[in-house]
């Protein structure tokens, strides 16, 4: 198995938002699930990195939170992407966009023989 | 806006903490579930399911610490739980927390109230529209009573077309009026303005309207605006007021307005009426006489307009009048326009003496702070132990600042809130104090610009008394504990500071000693000044009974008002011969005079004058002197002497000759080594014209002493009498001398006046004592206010004394013993520490001395009878502080002196 990496700062917000958006409202549990998939098991994402981000992300008015019942009938709670928070994911998945090409680029020429 | 949401719901989170843990452990709780259900799904055991899925959290306390610091402000968890420790510790040294508290809570309080004094008349912007744009003009010339002479209409004329700086230029003149109602009759001081004057002024009215121009000139009926004290005070703020009749000197006048309040200059005012109210006012030698000066000029700067602007404009108008108009302006009197800001005009008298109070209090400041910062730099000294235990647990230097910042923040704050109440009951004090020198008494107020400044005061200390005490750099603190040491004292850079600090406290306290007995001797000197006259028991009272404005025609025909005012003069003078022989035989009186006005009181006409054959050499300002009248009974009435020739007689009638008596300043002053007795002198000037005094020579017949009319303060000013008989009876005053309690007259006096003159308004019944007593009690408050600064700042600075010393002494208790044991004995030991403190005190004297110099001179102003230097006082001060000094280093001389050498060498 490949290093582990730790999840780095401020992506962590654009995987959760995306997450929510691809799957819908969904408990902390099921986030870190996806994430870790989607990630094939490259990132670990612990509850102290996780939850902080949650909550960061639900007062600044992206996320709301909510107490229901899962599918296996546990009481969890459901983060749902808001309005506000779907704006914010376009404008970041954007700017990624923008500045995963414009390394790619720069990494891209061999190195140039004088 | 995201961050503010987010800011605002991390503040919320401070608080809402408790909930929110339960609720993040149930969702942790609920997570590990889930993946503990997962791990046995995919076939582990129960057990290991769970291991593994713990492992995978990361740590349940370590996830809920960092939501826990996402969730809420960390940084004000940890402020509130240095509140709580600093609050713990304050409680455990009482002693300490109760001397800052107080010594703190004394300073900021006297600053707080005179602050807000300071504030309220002097720096608050007006309540007028573009207050700052309102300019004052004073007319003033050479002479006593010559500062301020006010304008004629011709002058304001010429202003108004020459100086386009201005853009509005209001007339404003003050009169009193008689207000009749069907209970009483009351004496008020009014305005007569112009219709632009409001607009000038920029002031609106809160009920009904108030002048315009529409209500300038002869024949308009007259308006009358109330101000908006007056409306409270004498009709309660009745709103049905406005559009009533109201019975004014005899004439129906109609209430149109009140006026927002607004301070006015130079006198406090009850109403303001169009010019029309007075027959005079409107009359052709009025407003086409240059000489005749009643009118006060208030006006705008022009927009764009500079003040500088106008005061070269004003002053080119003033040298065009001179120029043109000659007989108006005598050379020798240097006739000048001033051109103030309307605001500074209003502070005027209060500057000087309001600075100086603010100037002590803010001394007193600095003198308890000083305290504070060595009783603080103390307790460092004791704490450090402490320190360096907190420090070897982890707490870095910033962590331990704040620890101090949050203590001192604490003790300031707490001194401030103190101080507020403290400034609460002051300013009511204050107040009455500020009313004497300002028309803005009423806007004092503990306002929040007033707290604002408190608590930037607090806020500044706890600063300065934090940043004071040195904390090692960051690091240092391990090689000491890993030194073993447990004290890092001695250190003589703060040795020094407290040094310093009780110098600075010694000078400090000299100069406010200083100003207090400056100002304690100017008062006494003042109470000490001869009034001129014996005062025992007399009894004076203003009963006005000629009424100027009104009568028939409304003053169309000047001589039809002229012939009015002598048929009511002739009444008046029956009811005041009635009065006043009513009032000599009541019971316990001994005299009963008549007069103009009461004696100590100004004179209302100042004329000029000259003697017969001695012509007034060129260049020297025209000679005035005050109008007075008085009966054959006055002058021993009042008790005032007569020096030469005879009192006046009741031979002295109308149709007699016309005889004077003056006194001995008029006498010196015209006829100086010679006797005036028989000399003739007459009334003269342009202003003579408008009276009803005639320029006719006038035989002097006695010469009397002296009396203090202008206040204690002023020089006596040259002074004639006329008979009561032979002149109008402008004003009026009854003059009573009783055999004994002079007040207890005044129930049986007023109801005389009353019974004879129902309609006549008395305006003031004081004993000469009580005149007297007024004069002085603006200095006796002053100088009581600054001496007990001095007072309170020499406790505070002896305080500061033997504290500073104690510490030292504490501080060497070693060495002391050490020199004990090697023979030096307790006289020694004693002096040895005196001298330490000697020395401070010493060059505290030296330093105080020198500041006492300079304050001496800025306070020359409000000093009288004693010179800013007086050495007399000077020499005092130092000897008290000397003393007072001594006493401090000697308690713990003492106990240096008690230290027993073989307890300090044993538990060394």
């Amino acid at each position: 198995m490949a290093d582990k990496l730790d999840v780095q700062q401020g992506t962590l917000a654009l995987m959760i938002l995306k997450t929510l958006e691809v799957l819908g409202p969904l408990h902390g549990y099921g986030v870190a699930r996806r994430i870790e998939e989607t990630a094939k098991h490259r990132l670990t994402l612990n509850y102290g990195t996780l939850y902080p981000a949650l909550l960061k992300l639900e007062q600044e008015g992206f996320i709301t939170a909510e107490w229901r019942q899962s599918e296996n009938n546990r009481r969890a709670k459901f983060y749902a992407l808001t309005a506000a928070g779907r704006r914010q994911l376009a404008r970041e998945a954007r700017e990624w966009h923008q500045t995963a090409d414009l390394i790619a680029a720069f990494l891209a020429p061999k190195r140039e023989v004088p | 806006m995201r961050y503010v949401r987010a800011a605002l719901r991390r503040l919320a989170g401070v608080f809402t903490g408790h909930r929110a843990d339960d609720e993040l452990r149930e969702e942790l709780q609920s997570h590990l579930d889930m993946e503990t259900a997962e791990n046995i799904r995919r076939g582990m055991s129960p057990d290991a399911a769970r291991r593994q899925a713990l492992l995978a959290s990361g740590g349940l306390t370590q996830a809920a610490e960092a939501v826990h610091d996402q969730r809420g402000l960390p940084w004000i968890e940890s402020v509130v739980a240095d509140m709580k420790y600093a609050l713990r510790t304050l409680r455990h040294s009482p002693a300490f927390t109760a001397v800052v508290v107080i010594t703190l809570a004394l300073g900021i309080g006297a600053n707080t109230a005179i602050f807000s004094v300071v504030r309220g008349v002097l720096l608050k912007p007006l309540p007028n529209r573009n207050g700052d744009r309102l300019l004052y003009l004073r007319h003033s010339a050479d002479g006593p009573g010559q500062a301020n002479i006010s304008f004629s209409v011709p002058e304001v004329r010429d202003l108004r077309t020459g100086v386009p700086s201005l853009g509005g230029i209001a007339e404003y003149s003050p009169w009193t009026l008689t207000l009749q109602s069907d209970n009483d009759v009351v004496r008020i001081d009014v305005g007569l303005v112009t219709g632009n004057y409001f607009e000038v002024m920029g002031l609106a009215p809160v009920r009904g309207r108030l002048t315009r121009p529409s209500d300038d000139g002869a024949g308009v009926p007259p308006v009358m605006v109330l101000t908006h004290a007056f409306w409270i005070k004498r009709f309660g703020g009745d709103s049905g007021l406005v559009g009533r009749q109201v019975k004014l000197d005899g004439q129906s006048v109609m209430v149109i307005g009140v006026l927002q309040p607004a301070p006015f200059f130079p006198d406090r005012i009850d109403a303001l009426l169009n010019m029309v109210v007075s027959p005079h006012h409107v009359s052709a030698m009025m407003v086409q006489n240059r000489s005749h000066r009643m009118t006060e000029v208030v006006a705008r700067l022009a927009t764009g307009a500079s003040v500088a602007q106008a005061r070269t404009e004003v002053a080119a108008v003033d040298a065009r009048m001179r120029r043109d108009f000659k007989e108006a302006y005598n050379p020798g009197s240097h006739y000048r326009i001033a051109v103030l800001p309307f605001k500074e005009a209003l502070g005027e008298r209060a500057r000087l003496t309001l600075w100086l109070l603010m100037g002590a209090a803010a001394f007193v400041m600095i003198i308890s702070a000083a305290n504070v910062a060595n009783l603080t730099l103390m307790r460092g000294v004791r704490r450090e132990h402490e320190m360096v235990v907190r420090a070897a647990l982890g707490a870095g230097v910033g962590r331990l600042r704040r620890l101090l910042l949050v203590e001192n923040f604490m003790l300031t704050l707490l001194g401030a809130a103190f101080g507020v109440v403290i400034a609460l009951g002051g300013v009511r004090l204050l107040i009455s104090l500020a009313a004497r020198y300002s028309p803005r008494a009423n806007e004092i107020r503990l306002d929040a610009t007033v707290l604002g400044f408190t608590l930037a005061l607090s806020v500044t200390l706890a600063l300065l008394l934090s940043f004071i005490a040195s904390l090692p750099r960051e690091g240092t603190f391990a090689s000491w504990i890993s030194a073993g040491v447990r004290r890092m004292s001695g250190s003589l850079r703060k040795q020094r500071l407290q040094r310093g600090l009780v110098v600075g406290q010694v000078a400090v306290s000299v100069v406010l000693l200083a100003g207090a007995g400056l100002l304690t001797r100017t008062m006494i000197r003042l109470s000490e000044v001869d009034s001129g006259l014996r005062a025992e028991e007399v009894l004076a009272l203003d009963v006005p009974l000629l009424q100027l404005s009104g009568g028939p025609s409304g003053g169309s025909d000047p001589m039809a008002w002229f012939r009015h005012l002598l048929e009511m003069d002739a009444a008046a003078k029956q009811q005041y011969e009635r009065m006043r022989s009513e009032i000599r035989a009541l019971p316990g009186v001994n005299e009963a005079g008549l007069g103009s006005s009461i004696p100590l009181a100004t004179s209302m006409m100042t004329f000029e004058v000259k003697a017969e054959a001695r012509p007034v050499p060129v260049g020297e300002a025209v000679p005035h002197a005050d109008v007075r009248t008085a009966s054959p009974e006055y002058f021993r009435a009042s008790g005032i002497p007569l020096l030469r020739g005879r009192e006046f007689v009741n031979t002295d009638q109308p149709g007699s000759g016309l005889v004077v008596i003056v006194n001995k300043t008029f006498a010196d002053k015209f006829f100086p080594g010679e006797d005036p007795i028989g000399k003739r002198i007459a009334w003269t000037g342009e202003l003579l014209k408008f009276s009803p005094i005639s320029g006719d020579w006038r035989t002097i017949v006695g010469v009397t002493g002296n009396t203090r009319d202008g206040g204690l303060d002023a020089e006596p000013r040259a002074t004639v009498f006329m008979p009561f008989t032979q002149m109008l009876s402008i004003g009026g005053a009854l003059v009573i001398r009783a055999d004994s309690n002079a007040p207890g007259l005044v129930a049986a006096v007023t109801r005389i006046v009353h019974r004879i003159a129902p309609m006549a308004p008395i305006v003031t019944v004081l004993t000469v004592a009580q005149i007297k007593d007024q004069s002085v009690a603006p200095r006796r408050l002053n100088a009581a206010l600054v001496s007990s600064f001095g007072i309170l700042a020499v406790i505070i600075a002896a305080v500061g004394i033997a504290g500073v010393l104690a510490f030292s002494v504490s501080a060497r208790t070693n060495e002391i013993g050490i020199r004990m044991s090697l023979g030096a004995d307790r006289a020694r030991v004693q002096r040895m520490i005196l001298k330490e403190g000697g020395a401070l005190l010493a060059i505290g004297l030296v330093l105080g001395v020198a500041g006492a110099y300079v304050a001496g001179g800025i306070i020359r102003g409000l000093l009288f009878g004693v010179a800013p230097h007086d050495p007399t006082t000077f020499i005092g001060v130092t000897v008290l502080m000397a003393a007072i000094g001594i006493v401090a280093c000697w308690i713990p001389a003492l106990r240096a002196a008690r230290i027993d050498p073989a307890i300090t060498m044993r538990s060394a």
